[in-house]
């Protein structure tokens, strides 16, 4: 039913965070076309094992696109060539026979790579530590439906709280910016009663730390939106702006 | 509470001054280019208009100062941004490809710093060359001597390799504002998801119109020798 | 000697937990600060206990295996939420939801833990719409509720296909603000290998750093397990693929008991195995048995296109067998009988191991655009994975291991029977009996962690008293800390031929075929054979690469694989010991003729908890039971025809 295909494979090494990385030819000549992504690097690595070779590092967990932890950049693009799929629902059947993988970890100087393909991201920890959250103690709330919320502002606040946190935004970013990810979690709660009173606090506090961690500014490029596994628009990233606007001219 | 300096040195607030002083510059352009029609109004207006400007004194250097200002901040931003993504990304990727689809990487938006820069360079040759350069002097019945600016537009067009050099920047500036007249209103916050279709096509439709409008009147010069029939005598 | 005592508080059951609240010690606002609280885990029970503990005043320390919180498993589950609130007025209440949950778990739960369960679970939705979880509205702009898995009420609440994932990060952001806080130190990728027990008390844990391999020594008052299920023992399952039962061991190593192992929930509407390199197992929610007709061929091999398939040689099973419940009976006997019409060889696909799941019927009832407008999402997750459009073609389904029921035993405070020592979520037994209901998974998870330990922990730390640590310069720590190093430079040492993996994929049939759905005497008994050779093979042929002071995943598989390969032992021993049928546990000698499950409640109404010992390197494990009294409900045999 389903033939085996090869696939020439080139990625990147590194064995730590302070080592000199370099790129790794391989061929694989058993990929299967229902594989995923992963799956094929999984057999890559019973491969490498089996020569007595280090395997390559790479992350992950769920593999059904909901975690956020992988973020392989394939062939130049985070997540590989398929929209709204994070790579671990990325299959092998949207590669061909003889085709040629590079892949690459997210490369931003707020990421540094760990081993291989392993990137550090406690960065996005750091800026959700900031002011990405509501203010609540466990105990303290108010009977749930004790404020209605419209439906479509709560349907916007989801779309944006979709974001998984792989880090996609960045890697794809020309300028490694993490706006998209910051926004995201600004515009989610913004779009809430229950979030808008810390409205101006938040973002100023977010923004802060995202400089700090060392992303790059926005260019409006768009990439970010592109690459997204849940589509998040960049319209957080206007959202963003205007309520960081706000908060400074409110003082 | 971030003092308002603090918050302008921000990446957000920078981004938000590039669109207000894109802006800005943008609303400049369409006066400018209201400005550069007054060549086919009469025979005098285009230079009565020029020497109206001059005679504004302390107001004019004011509109001068603040001009120069919004040009020298956007452009110390952009390069500022320019600069910082390659602290950002040191070490950058051997293959990189646009995903396309909601991606608006495209010439225009990769090509900001060099189009800017050029505009950059040609803002001081243009300046130059109509602020202080040395023109024909002329009098008009019951007036007062006034510099030729008229005759130096229609001189410089009729030769051909200013007039495309003039276009070639012309275009550049279109090729910016492609990315740039979206991207404000972006910055600013202003565009939505449910809005965002219409600035962009908003912004093209503005683009387009603006640089036509400038570029008609070189190519008309040059078309027709500097003897066209809209061109007042 | 071990004696189990629940601590079940007296009274009415609806009196239970108010009066235990009540009656327990307290630790003063200003003394918390003095106790130190671990928490390995960061998911629904971990994050929430986190949060809510540092809220409080108590020194946090959190640990994940992930880079993140957010990253925990909890992330991952779909459907949604059950809760008590009774919004839609369709007469639901606490007692209704307590009932289900008790009836549903088969009769092998403790009535005041589930009721205290049902009780809390209307707090949980309080609570994480005020942290801005975004659940599904009404145009009123108030919560919607729908109906999950075969309830007759409409109590899950739900955030599209992403509840798990939206809970998770309402506690993971409620955490995070304790940590720019200050209160919660905050431990990523670091692995636990071992409690650490000073006088018979939990005082610490030992730690593996995974970015750097530094074994890590941490000292506390008190420690929380919240470290999920053990489902991967499975090798496929559908569990992320750093889910592991390896804290939870450790602990039962050093002196926990570990209850119920071989309740184990299977779940029916799974996208099939395709091949050997398969990683892991995808879930599609259940709510498709809604629309979809369950059927196989009636022809052995039949390998015609399944539109070609006349409708009289179709096999639609599940509606022959159950003409009442039909497509719609429960998770168990769904999976159940999956199992067996593949057993008797008439399973689909290129591996004999896929039922088919047809929306023919109903797009031709309802139109595409209904069904399309119902399970758009799931319709194109299937085609993405399986790359078959399920709009032309009946969709090729599975079961697949989802989540485990057994877990460290606890008594009512979440205690184990190591003074200190806590588990919560997933990783405890307590409350969901034989088998789990659909939603009821992230209602347990924030029950404990919001609202049980909080009020507990202060009642066991009440009697520690404050600022009395031993540092972790006492031998306790060394000798952990030793034994943690010698496992993994013992894998190393190992060199051998076959793969890690290998040996986890070939676990993980062994465990399938005969500690899976259906178990025999003989088989649970050919099963332990089997893991025991196994293991014995893996112990000397396993072929650890890397070093042990760098990042190294496979070496962190490799001390997982270890401990699942005990743990598959135990599962069978528990399954063996079972002489009966209930909820995820079937026992082929008790079913009916027709294959329904036999229940025998005069000599199994107990929890196996089960004691670690061992004896010359053999594992050997010592048979506790606690009692299940039922004073509130009448049991009944449940029927599905």
């Amino acid at each position: 039913m389903s033939t085996n295909m090869t696939i020439y494979l080139r990625y990147w090494r590194q064995s730590g965070p302070k080592a000199k990385g370099y790129f790794e030819d391989r061929t694989l000549s058993t990929v299967n076309e229902h594989m995923s992504f992963l799956e094929m690097l999984d057999v890559l690595n019973e491969e490498l094992q089996l020569e007595g070779k280090e395997p390559v590092e790479f992350d992950y967990d769920c593999r059904e696109g909901i975690c956020g932890s992988c973020n392989l950049v394939i062939n130049g693009q985070a997540h590989g060539p398929k929209k709204g799929t994070a790579c671990c629902q990325l299959h092998m059947r949207n590669y061909s026979d003889g085709d040629h993988i590079t892949i690459e970890p997210p490369r931003a100087s707020a990421f540094p790579v760990i081993k291989d393909l392993v990137v550090d991201r406690s960065a996005f920890d750091r800026i959700i530590e900031a002011g990405g959250y509501v203010s609540v103690k466990t105990g303290s709330a108010q009977d749930a439906n004790a404020i209605p919320i419209q439906k479509n502002d709560a349907d916007l606040a989801f779309d944006y709280a979709a974001c998984i946190g792989c880090g996609a935004c960045v890697a794809a970013c020309p300028n490694a910016s993490a706006s998209l990810f910051t926004s995201a979690k600004i515009s989610h709660l913004s779009h809430l009663p229950q979030g808008n009173v810390e409205r101006s606090n938040r973002v100023l506090a977010m923004v802060e730390q995202m400089e700090g961690e060392g992303f790059g500014d926005c260019s409006n490029f768009g990439e970010c939106e592109a690459v997204c596994p849940k589509e998040i628009s960049i319209a957080a990233i206007a959202d963003m702006r205007r309520d960081y606007a706000r908060a400074v001219i409110q003082g | 509470m971030p003092t308002i300096i603090k918050a302008l040195k921000s990446q957000v607030g920078r981004k938000l001054m590039t669109g207000i002083t894109g802006i800005a510059l943008m609303l400049f352009l369409v006066v400018h280019l209201a400005g550069n029609y007054a060549i086919f109004a009469s025979a005098e207006a285009f230079n009565i208009y020029t020497k109206k400007l001059e005679s504004l004194g302390i107001l004019l250097y004011m509109a001068e100062a603040g001009l120069l200002f919004f040009v020298l901040y956007h452009s110390y931003l952009g390069i500022s941004i320019w600069l910082g993504k390659r602290k950002a990304r040191a070490v950058g990727y051997e293959v990189y490809k646009s995903r396309g689809g909601a991606s608006r990487q495209n010439v225009a938006s990769r090509s900001m710093i060099l189009s800017g820069f050029t505009i950059l360079v040609f803002l001081v040759v243009h300046i130059w060359s109509f602020k202080f350069g040395e023109t024909e002097m002329i009098m008009y019945a019951g007036g007062e001597p006034m510099r030729d600016l008229r005759q130096l537009v229609i001189d410089s067009f009729t030769i051909w390799y200013i007039a495309l050099g003039y276009i070639v920047v012309l275009s550049l500036i279109m090729l910016h504002l492609f990315h740039g007249a979206w991207s404000a209103f972006t910055s600013l916050g202003v565009t939505n998801k449910s809005n965002t279709q219409a600035f962009k096509l908003g912004a093209y439709i503005f683009t387009i119109l603006l640089m036509l409008g400038f570029i008609f009147i070189p190519i008309y010069i040059f078309a027709t020798g500097g003897m066209g029939s809209l061109i007042a005598y | 000697m071990i004696t189990l005592d629940a601590k079940i508080p007296d009274g009415p059951l609806e009196k239970k937990w108010s009066r235990h609240k009540k009656e327990m010690k307290l630790v003063a606002p200003n003394n918390r600060r003095k106790y130190e609280i671990i928490i390995v885990g960061t998911g629904l029970a971990g994050g929430a206990a986190a949060a809510s503990m540092a809220e409080m005043g108590y020194k946090v320390k959190s640990f994940c295996i992930q880079d993140s919180a957010r990253r925990a498993h909890s992330i991952a589950a779909q459907g949604g939420i059950n809760a008590a609130k009774n919004y839609p007025n369709d007469g639901d209440s606490v007692w209704r939801l307590f009932y289900d949950t008790i009836k549903g778990g088969d009769y092998r739960s403790r009535e005041a833990n589930v009721y205290r369960l049902a009780e809390v679970s209307n707090n949980i939705i309080d609570q994480a719409v005020a942290q801005g979880v975004p659940f599904a509205r009404e145009y009123s702009g108030l919560l919607a509720n729908r109906s999950f898995g075969g309830a007759q009420v409409s109590r899950t609440f739900y955030a599209r296909g992403q509840t798990g994932q939206q809970l998770l990060l309402g506690a993971y952001q409620a955490m995070m603000r304790q940590v720019e806080l200050g209160r919660i130190e905050y431990y990523t990728r670091h692995e636990m290998f071992e409690v650490v027990l000073i006088d018979g008390k939990a005082r610490g844990i030992i730690t593996r750093d995974l970015v750097t391999g530094e074994i890590c020594q941490h000292e506390a008052d008190a420690v929380i397990l919240a470290t999920g299920g053990y489902g991967n023992v499975f090798y496929l399952s559908t569990n992320a693929k750093n889910s592991n039962v390896t804290a939870a061991w450790r602990a039962h190593k050093k002196g926990a008991l570990f209850a119920n192992p071989s309740f184990v929930q299977v779940h029916p509407t799974c996208i099939p195995v395709s091949g050997d390199y398969q990683s892991k197992l995808t879930l599609m929610s259940e709510s498709l048995r809604n629309d979809g007709r369950v059927w196989v061929p009636r022809k052995k091999g039949d390998d015609r296109h399944p539109n070609d398939i006349p409708e009289d040689e179709r096999l639609y099973y599940l509606e022959e067998k159950y003409p009442s419940f039909g497509n719609l009976v429960p998770r168990d006997v769904a999976s159940r009988n999956a199992k067996l019409v593949c057993d008797r060889g008439l399973g689909i696909g290129g591996t004999g191991l896929a039922v088919y799941l047809d929306f023919r019927d109903a797009i031709a009832h309802d139109g595409k655009d209904v069904i399309s407008a119902k399970y758009g999402n799931l319709f194109d997750m299937y085609a993405n994975i399986a790359g078959e459009d399920p709009y032309t073609r009946p969709m090729r389904i599975f079961p697949a291991v989802h989540y485990t029921m057994g877990g460290l035993w606890v008594d009512y405070n979440l205690m184990t029977n190591i003074p200190g020592l806590f588990a919560a979520g997933e990783a405890n037994f307590s409350d969901h009996g034989a088998n789990r209901l659909g939603a009821s998974a992230l209602m347990q998870g924030l029950s404990d962690g919001y609202f049980v330990l909080p009020s507990t922990i202060g009642n066991y730390l009440a009697d520690l008293k404050p600022d009395t640590r031993y540092g972790t310069d006492h031998e306790a720590f060394d000798i952990a800390a030793k034994k943690a190093q010698e496992t993994i430079d013992r894998l190393l040492n190992i060199n051998g031929k076959r793969t890690i993996i290998d040996f986890h994929r070939t676990l993980g049939r062994i465990v399938w075929d005969k500690i899976g759905i259906s178990r025999t005497k003989e088989g649970l008994k050919e099963a332990i054979a089997d893991i025991r050779s196994l293991r014995d093979e893996f112990w000397t042929n396993v072929y650890v690469p890397g070093e042990k002071n760098n990042y190294n995943k496979y070496l962190e598989f490799a001390g997982r694989v270890a401990d699942f390969f005990e743990l598959a032992e135990l599962m069978a021993m528990d399954a063996l010991n079972r002489n009966e049928s209930c909820g995820c546990h079937l026992r082929e000698e008790f079913q009916t003729e027709e294959g329904e499950a036999i229940r025998n409640d005069k000599d199994y109404s107990y929890v196996s908890a089960w004691e670690f010992k061992n004896r010359n390197g053999v594992l050997e494990e010592a048979l506790h039971k606690e009692e299940l009294n039922f004073e509130f409900v009448e049991l009944k045999q449940r029927s599905y025809k």
